[in-house]
């Protein structure tokens, strides 16, 4: 198995390295884009608001709703990309069984991500004058919303397997991290209860109180987090598994 | 799929033919657990891939040509990742994929992206990660299509010497003389069905029936032809066929005395003709 993650860690490095104009353009596109809403904000408040020390959770929410996104995606662009191009029955023809095949591959991915997102991070840094100084444990809240992130990612790649042509979906759907990232869990009563069974967002409402007001981390809360993530994980999986079982009995797995 | 049923033995070619259409890739996708049947079981060495991911460890396949391969990666770097997600160690991986190179004289190519490849170069390539993990068992859809003679030869040869190593081989192919050169057992389907099944030589001298082919070293005259004709005789030579049973022969025989006769042969069918045979009377 750690030759597999080895060779996949490979495959996606390899990508990177010699196809640089598509992380650059990531890094790129990325940054304009925050640029663009944070400047746009800033205009719309007027000349006399300041942000101050919200553009550093400000920054520190996109960049992890961009790993999120990362996660959430890159499974379903990848299986479609593979579709199309034809490798994906040769994925499958492998002796570990897709499914751990594909977790090895998320986690292979994460380091090339995580240095996309690390270089978009610098320029924004760069850009706004903030500075994000992350205590080392919240890499324990991000680290639960990135398990949430992957189970909705395989619930995803279920459709991605069925239907082949999920871009829409996608890029729609992820508009509905922003609201799992920024869910009030701060908030009392059913909202609040409510907040814990949805995915990604005790763990993020657990980064963000770390990032924003500087709050120690609540090993209760990170236990809960874990669960919950866990649960969204295994939940995307086992919809894959009875994705793939439908895609093998109609003749899916061909084909684009 | 209507009652298919299919046997590979180790040391065999098994060359499986039929129109486009007829159900040649579903059973191969089925095969390799990429499809489920509605009824029936596949096995491989004893294990069912459909419930058994590890079974897939025996089992090696080429389809659809060129489009098996990751084209921003290099021949090399596909071989070792496609032979360590068959289950080999790293480093095997590496030895492995050396060898295949070479024995698929891509060795220039080791480092070139796939994409910059020829179309027959890419094909090697599929046939190469088909084989990196040594398996007992070779699905191979239309192995040397798109190949120069030379690869194609070569091809040819592998599967030789795969076969003479006692892997079992399913062979699809359109190029019918290919599958005539290979297969020790040919089975065709139609619709779904199978519709012949059987040793290759022993299906082609099933088909030859009562031919015989007449070679003389001058053409006769049509006067000559005309009176052979009623004895069975066809053809403008200096070749003719003769369709009938021995006693005829015989006949025909005593009637050219004393022409001069090159030689006397039972005509052989070939896989073309059988093949051709079989799908229109079907």
């Amino acid at each position: 198995m750690f030759d597999l993650l080895w060779v996949e860690f490979k495959r996606s490095w390899i990508n990177l390295r010699r196809y640089p104009s598509e992380f650059v353009g990531g890094v790129i596109t990325l940054s304009l884009f925050f640029l663009l809403l944070y400047l746009g904000a800033r205009y719309l408040a007027g000349p006399g608001a300041n942000f101050g020390e919200r553009t550093e959770a400000i920054l520190a929410g996109f960049l992890l709703w961009t790993l999120t996104l990362f996660a959430y995606n890159s499974l379903s662009f990848g299986l479609s990309e593979e579709a199309q191009t034809g490798t994906l029955e040769q994925v499958f023809l492998t002796p570990y069984g897709p499914i751990p095949l594909l977790l090895l591959r998320n986690l292979a991915g994460l380091g090339t991500q995580l240095l996309l997102i690390g270089s978009v991070g610098l320029v924004l840094m760069w850009f706004t004058g903030a500075r994000l100084s992350l205590p080392p444990l919240v890499f324990l809240p991000i680290l639960t919303v990135l398990i949430g992130g992957y189970g909705l990612g395989f619930a995803m790649a279920s459709l991605a397997l069925l239907f082949k042509r999920v871009q829409q979906l996608l890029g729609i759907s992820q508009f509905l991290l922003i609201f799992l990232l920024q869910y009030p869990l701060e908030s009392e009563g059913w909202l609040r209860t409510l907040g814990y069974f949805l995915p990604l967002v005790p763990g993020a409402g657990l980064a963000r109180g770390m990032m924003s007001s500087s709050a120690g981390l609540d090993w209760g809360a990170l236990a809960l987090a874990f669960l919950n993530g866990l649960a969204y994980l295994a939940l995307g999986i086992a919809l894959f598994s009875r994705a793939v079982h439908t895609a093998k009995r109609r003749g899916l797995l061909f084909g684009y | 799929m209507d009652g298919v049923n299919l046997h590979l033995y180790p040391g065999e070619v098994l060359a499986f033919l039929g129109p486009n259409g007829a159900g040649k890739t579903t059973t191969v996708k089925m095969m390799a657990g990429l499809l489920y049947p509605d009824g029936g079981q596949v096995r491989l060495l004893g294990k069912n891939p459909h419930q058994d991911p590890w079974a897939l460890r025996h089992l090696g396949a080429m389809l659809e040509g060129n489009r098996n391969v990751y084209w921003r990666m290099t021949p090399l770097e596909n071989l070792v990742y496609f032979g360590v997600a068959r289950g080999l160690r790293l480093r095997e991986a590496q030895r492995r994929a050396l060898e295949l190179l070479e024995k698929l004289e891509l060795k220039e190519k080791t480092h070139t992206e796939v994409r910059h490849l020829s179309r027959g170069m890419q094909q090697k390539l599929s046939l190469g990660v088909a084989l990196m993990h040594d398996p007992e068992v070779l699905l191979l859809d239309e192995p040397t299509l798109g190949l120069d003679v030379e690869s194609a030869l070569r091809v040819e040869e592998m599967i030789r010497e795969m076969t003479q190593s006692g892997k079992a081989i399913l062979l699809t192919t359109h190029q019918l003389e290919v599958a005539q050169r290979l297969a020790q057992r040919v089975a065709i389907i139609q619709r779904g069905r199978i519709v012949l099944e059987g040793r290759t030589a022993e299906v082609l001298a099933r088909f030859a029936g009562e031919h015989y082919l007449i070679e003389l070293d001058t053409p006769l005259s049509p006067q000559q032809l005309a009176a052979l004709r009623s004895l069975g005789l066809e053809g403008q030579g200096p070749t003719y066929v003769y369709q009938g049973d021995n006693e005829g022969l015989w006949r025909l025989l005593e009637a050219l005395k004393p022409l001069p006769i090159k030689k006397v042969a039972r005509a052989e069918a070939d896989l073309l003709e059988v093949f051709l045979k079989v799908v229109n009377h079907v």
